[in-house]
């Protein structure tokens, strides 16, 4: 009797135990491959730029079905250099601003939750005045189903257009936004971002045009600097569930893209993410695998 | 009125006669000779337009597109090869040089006349003069370009991956250097538009 009954407990121990650690992120994160993503600063290069041929000739190729990281991904920090020098496509370059920001991403699921974790080493401040006084830093990532027009090819550039807030004469009030965006048709980037300052998280998207909250999919974001190394781990529900919340499935591919605020800055004075692939379960450029 | 077309008759006249004077072998050879020194002076008078020092002797070329073009790889690169003005602007054959010659001498109408004889006015006529240009290499498939560049002898291994890509696709389109390379020594001008893509 006794020994059925320590069985039953035994089994309802693993069982606890084993509820428990499906939902944690992983406990060693060392043991999950990293891609390295390098982020740019981007200067003043909206879709509209992008898709110009006379100001941009890859907007040829693009036509063609090819990816922005098709063509750029060995040269990035060199475009980032050009742009926060003032050298090309920057009318008001920042002295001493960072040109680029190689980030470890990593990425795993437990059939619950999805863990991103972002990695990266300060740049040396610029020592410009604070745009976002309250923020030294803010990361945010972008989720995309699919559905969004060229998004598998142009990442979080679908949402980033010249007559948006900090772009050169724009409206102070216009966000960023889908051309053609709604929630319905499910023409949206869900978007997820921390701030440094309070270490507050906020779940939104951007359609028709950029809501900040709302979503139900983010459990908490975890963010800390260690000597000069940033880290930032988000946890979020893999079936979302909110306003804007995309319901990530096993097996599924999405359009995924980044940026970091770094050096306190603020609106379109950030580095970012060409457009990558977050898979869960499966093959992509990221992979977030079961553990 | 008689007299004068006598007058003119006769200077025919004695040039269309043999010559008594000399032989035949003295006007020969003084018209060999001198063939070659008059084609060659015409030839190096020609050469003397085609330096990088008489175009820029005009400020419309000095203070606008020879700035640019500084900036850029045809002008200072590794290797020291330098394509100067008529590398690019000037055919290097004989005939489309000649005909190229003679078209440009509209052009000392347009400094006579001033027409972008200040940096606003070269603005203001400069997409119009750049789809000139553009249009001259569009119908000679970049010939000048392509005296330099070639598709056989490019090494896709040494380009950048943006390169290889743009070069793939224009080999398959049968695109023409120009088609992409606007710009490639001098600013683009304001105003384009997609038409003059491609």
């Amino acid at each position: 009797m006794s020994m059925k009954f320590s069985a039953i407990a035994l089994g309802a121990m693993l069982a606890l135990g084993a509820g428990a650690a499906s939902a944690a992120a992983p406990a060693d994160w060392s043991k999950v491959a990293a891609k390295k993503i390098t982020v740019f600063y981007p200067g003043v290069s909206p879709i509209e730029w992008i898709t110009k041929g006379s100001d941009h000739g890859g907007a040829r190729l693009l036509k063609k079905g090819e990816t922005c990281v098709g063509c750029h991904e060995e040269e990035l920090a060199d475009m980032g250099q050009k742009m926060a020098s003032g050298s090309k496509i920057e009318p008001t370059p920042i002295a001493g601003k960072a040109p680029a920001i190689p980030v470890n991403v990593q990425a795993a699921h437990d059939g619950e939750n999805l863990y991103l974790r972002f990695s990266w080493k300060e740049p040396k401040a610029s020592g410009s005045a604070k745009m976002d006084a309250d923020n030294q830093v803010k990361i945010a990532f972008m989720l995309e189903a699919n559905k969004v027009e060229r998004a598998d090819q142009s990442g979080c550039w679908e949402t980033c257009h010249g007559d948006a807030r900090t772009m050169p004469g724009a409206d102070d009030k216009k966000t960023k936004y889908v051309k053609g965006g709604d929630l319905a048709s499910g023409k949206f980037y869900d978007l997820i971002q921390w701030r440094s300052g309070k270490g507050e998280a906020h779940d939104g998207y951007v359609a028709d045009k950029r809501v900040e909250d709302g979503g139900k999919g983010l459990v908490k974001a975890e963010g800390k600097k260690d000597g000069d190394t940033w880290t930032v781990v988000f946890t979020r529900k893999l079936a979302g569930g909110g306003e804007g919340d995309i319901a990530l499935a096993t097996g599924k591919t999405y359009n995924f893209g980044f940026a970091v605020h770094d050096d306190h800055a603020k609106g379109r004075f950030h580095q970012v993410s060409m457009g990558y692939t977050l898979g869960i379960d499966a093959k992509a450029d990221i992979v977030a695998a079961k553990q | 009125m008689t007299d004068q077309s006598n007058e003119k008759s006769g200077f025919l006249a004695r040039l269309r006669k043999p010559s008594a004077k000399y032989s035949l072998l003295t006007l020969l050879v003084v018209g060999f000779f001198s063939g070659i020194f008059f084609w060659g002076g015409f030839n190096t008078a020609m050469e003397a337009t085609n330096t990088l020092e008489f175009c820029i002797s005009c400020h419309e070329m000095k203070d606008n597109v020879y700035q640019e073009y500084k900036q850029t790889i045809h002008y200072s690169n590794r290797t020291g090869v330098r394509a100067v003005c008529s590398d690019c602007h000037v055919p290097k054959d004989w005939t489309h040089k000649m005909i190229r010659k003679i078209q440009a001498s509209k052009e000392v109408w347009g400094k006579i006349t001033g027409v972008i004889d200040t940096k606003e006015k070269f603005e203001e006529h400069r997409l119009r003069l750049a789809r000139n240009e553009w249009a001259r290499m569009k119908a000679s498939d970049s010939r000048e370009c392509r005296n330099c560049h070639s598709f056989d002898g490019m090494n896709p291994e040494a380009q950048a991956k943006r390169a290889q890509k743009s070069h793939s696709f224009a080999i398959e389109d049968n695109m023409t250097c120009i088609d992409c390379h606007k710009g490639i020594a001098h600013n683009k001008p304001e105003g384009m538009t997609e038409e003059d893509e491609g």
